[in-house]
């Protein structure tokens, strides 16, 4: 622990997946995979971000690395509480291997990691005092004088800026902010080294956030903690992060230092999770990404790079130059195709609704352009082959032959970014990306075997 | 590192330390249970070693009181209730005084809660010090102070006779049985009975329903599939035809129509207790429970029954009332412990006499109705003043 250049915490390669089951065999017809393939390293007295959407596995991450939940493969080292300088083993288990520790190891190692949960309001049990709560980890671990947990509690209550009072009384006499002072003192009383905070300050004002935050900050210079630090918010992680790992649908896309990430992101999704930290500069023409779309299931993750389905920068394909936004459009409506999720006989009852004609007699120019309107699409494409074929597939779907027109378009409107899966790729001290835009080589492979099609 | 115990830091403890010297840790409860529970035992021991067959246990102290085995249980479910649920009201005095004031605006479950205090002190030190009503033939049929009756029926009136009909009087305030037994000390003695019932069923009842419903709910998955399943099998089960068949083979007796009705009636209990306990589970401080290193057991035991408990509270006042009801039936038809005066002894024994002597039924009648309905009425103010969810959901 004492040397600087060995993580704390390194996790390789974790994964979580949940089974999907059906049926009354209860039979395994699948698995949601929440995280898949995740690796990073967390450095004594450092704070790493994990930042992404709701739902692309970030907590699941956390929980992981702390095995509140057991990881479905990989490994997460923990080399913390004296367990600094082990080597493998002979059969290439680590003894350090988190997921591997028997009970005895798992509760030795509940002394050494601990967590901040995001809703203050139901991290405590209601019929216990805050003080008692906060006491239990010291009882857990064996500590039977009554008095001297009194003492300590009270002690580290005073520390996070509560009175030792406050011992006795119960969860709802506090608010928010204050309960989640608490929640601090309950993951620092056992004196850990490492704590993961999940989303710790999502659900308190914007006053107390600030307060938390540097209420954090502090207790980390003091106790020299490392922090993995969950959050949604780029703002709340500029504020406390050392370094930042984006996550997008249980992988990581983008890692590195906080700087280089704000000022350089190098990830099309890093942009804009950027972009959509509020400006507080009114003459500022700074316009927002919009991601489109939900984030797609877990259970079936896009193939190639899994951004590809909403990212603003995808690729176009070798023989197209489009405007980047037509072409994001162009494989929305492709991806909609796909999905059967056009449904050409509403849009013409739309049409005729909005126009006051008979549904019969809508012409089909008109359905063509609502089309066009619905996913954003100019009237005409720059490019005249690209418009030529979209053209004709909105013809043939206008003629209820959209099997044909789905074929159409998925043919000839294809991506690089859906066949090929990007690797990691570093950009010198540490910050690395997936995305092909940044593999020159790569992309240009890609396109080729594309065209080969 | 020499560990200094009055150093309030939590940075320097020194846990390898503690860790590997802890030793176990008893709660005052634990501790005044089993002091409690081993002066019972030493009772028992010398009741039943040192003590002659025919004599009373406190022959001794000049006591004549004799305790019978059902006694020991029911002291036994007494050390229990006074440790685990009067105790704990002592020791949180906030949160007691919270709910107190809870209860407090529900007047007639007030009333009620004094009606069972009294029936509980009555009938647990009544039968102590009051001596057991003896058969006096000559003085059949009294009637209760207020009532008179034909002279025809009593052989002796033990009141005042005047135009034909005997008066009650104070001897005998509620009169007596057509074996002339005193029907008030018949009635404390049957509250006894109806403690017993009441607490050790529910004892049973609830150990059990709380233990099925609260592991189930916690461990999930096949655990909780197998235990809920055999409750499932154990619900199918008729109890009274089971009960009949068991007091033809053995024959019948209190403490085996108490064990049956304990054993027998949790099942409700575990499923209500389980869909509570699963909600609990799914908050977060389970989580930070569970990263806090602590034993399912201790998550189970501090955590989940804890917060339960609105539901088991509330499902044991349902429970006793089913309880009483159920000794006072099978009572009245004839199937229970004849040798023991219970109130639906007495109900049964008084139904001949209905027409002219109708308070030897009516009197335990309206005690045993007015427990049951004082058990209602404090349930329902145990629910509004233990979960006021609940209470704003219902309106």
């Amino acid at each position: 622990m004492t040397d600087p250049d060995e993580p704390l915490v390194s996790v390789r390669d974790l994964k979580k997946h949940y089974p999907i089951k059906e049926g009354i065999l209860s039979r395994q017809v699948g698995a949601a995979k929440a995280v898949d393939g995740v690796s990073f390293d967390i450095y004594p007295g450092e704070t790493l971000g994990l930042v992404g959407e709701s739902g692309c596995g970030k907590s699941t991450a956390g929980s992981s690395i702390i095995r509140l939940e057991d990881a479905t493969g990989g490994e997460v080292l923990f080399n913390g509480g004296g367990r600094a300088g082990r080597t493998r083993n002979d059969d290439g288990t680590h003894p350090n291997d988190v997921t591997r520790f028997d009970e005895r190891e798992l509760k030795a190692f509940r002394r050494d990691a601990q967590m901040i949960f995001q809703d203050p309001s139901s991290s405590f049990d209601p019929r216990m005092t805050v003080g008692n709560s906060v006491a239990e980890l010291l009882q857990v671990h064996g500590m039977t004088d009554r008095d001297r947990r009194r003492r300590i509690v009270q002690n580290l209550l005073e520390r996070v800026g509560l009175s030792a009072d406050d011992y006795d009384r119960y969860p709802h006499e506090f608010s928010g902010g204050q309960k989640q002072r608490i929640a601090l003192a309950r993951a620092l009383v056992l004196n850990p080294d490492f704590i993961v905070a999940d989303e710790p300050v999502s659900a308190l004002d914007v006053s107390i956030k600030a307060e938390i935050l540097s209420l954090i900050n502090d207790l980390q210079e003091e106790f020299g903690l490392s922090l993995l630090f969950i959050s949604h918010d780029m703002s709340v992680i500029r504020e406390v992060c050392d370094r930042v790992a984006v996550m997008y649908l249980g992988e990581i896309v983008e890692i590195g230092k906080t700087e280089q990430i704000f000022s350089d992101p190098a990830h099309p999704y890093t942009e804009a999770l950027l972009s959509a930290i509020p400006n507080p500069d009114p003459r500022s023409t700074h316009e927002g990404i919009e991601l489109k779309g939900t984030v797609p299931s877990p259970s079936d993750p896009p193939s190639g790079c899994r951004f590809h389905t909403r990212c603003h920068r995808v690729i176009q394909s070798e023989e197209f130059d489009l405007d980047q936004s037509a072409w994001r459009s162009v494989l929305n409506l492709r991806d909609r195709a796909i999905a059967r999720e056009i449904d050409v006989e509403s849009v013409r009852e739309f049409v005729a609704a909005e126009t006051d004609t008979d549904p019969e007699s809508v012409p089909p120019d008109a359905v063509k352009a609502e089309i066009r309107a619905e996913f954003d699409l100019p009237e005409q494409l720059s490019d005249p082959e690209a418009e030529r074929v979209l053209s004709d597939a909105l013809d043939r779907m206008v003629d209820d032959d959209v099997e044909a027109a789905t074929e159409t378009l998925m043919e000839v409107f294809t991506t690089p970014c859906e066949e090929t899966k990007p690797e990691l790729l570093d950009h010198g001290d540490g910050h690395q990306s997936s995305c092909l835009r940044n593999e020159p080589d790569v992309g240009a492979e890609a396109v080729a075997t594309a065209s080969d099609d | 590192m020499a560990t200094d115990k009055s150093n309030p830091n939590f940075d320097q403890v020194d846990w390898d330390d503690i860790a590997s010297n802890s030793g176990r840790e008893l709660s005052t409860n634990a501790i005044g249970t089993l002091i409690s529970t081993g002066v019972l035992v030493a009772i028992l021991l010398y009741d039943y070693f040192i003590v002659p067959a025919n004599s009373a246990t406190f022959e001794a102290v000049g006591w004549g009181y004799d305790v019978i085995p059902l006694d020991y249980m029911f002291a036994f479910t007494l050390i229990l209730f006074g440790f685990y649920a009067v105790l704990p009201l002592y020791q949180n005095p906030r949160m007691t005084r919270y709910y107190w004031k809870e209860f407090r605006k529900n007047r007639p479950a007030v009333v009620s809660l004094i009606w069972l205090i009294a029936i509980f002190l009555l009938g647990v030190l009544g039968p102590l010090f009051i001596s057991p009503t003896e058969s006096e033939l000559f003085r059949k049929y009294q009637p209760p102070i207020w009532m008179t009756i034909d002279q025809n029926y009593v052989i002796e009136c033990v009141g005042t006779l005047a135009g034909g009909a005997c008066a009650g009087t104070w001897q005998h305030p509620l009169g007596t049985t057509q074996g002339g037994k005193d029907i008030l000390t018949m009635i404390i003695y049957g509250m006894q009975i109806s403690m017993k019932v009441g607490f050790i069923s529910t004892l049973i009842a609830v150990v059990i329903g709380t233990a099925f419903g609260t592991v189930s709910a916690y461990a999930g998955g096949m655990v909780d599939e197998v235990l809920m399943r055999y409750v499932d099998i154990q619900q199918s089960i008729p109890t009274l035809i089971l009960y009949l068949l068991i007091i033809y083979i053995f024959g019948g007796g209190l403490w085996l129509l108490i064990l049956l009705l304990g054993i027998f009636s949790w099942e409700g209990m575990a499923r209500y207790v389980r869909s509570k306990a699963l909600s609990v589970t799914e908050e977060e401080y389970m989580k930070a429970t569970k990263i806090s290193g602590a034993s399912s057991y201790r998550i189970i035991r501090h955590h989940v029954i804890p917060n339960s408990a609105s539901s088991i509270i509330t499902d044991i006042t349902l429970l006793i009332p089913a309880f009483l009801l159920a000794e006072a039936q099978l009572s009245f038809l004839g199937l229970g412990d004849s040798s023991v005066p219970s109130w639906g002894q007495l109900i049964s024994a008084g139904r001949s006499d209905l027409s002219f002597a109708p308070w030897i039924v009516l009197a335990p009648g309206l005690v045993l109705f007015l427990t049951i309905l004082a058990f209602n009425f404090l349930g329902d103010a145990l629910l509004d003043a233990l979960n006021p969810e609940a209470e704003t959901e219902s309106e």
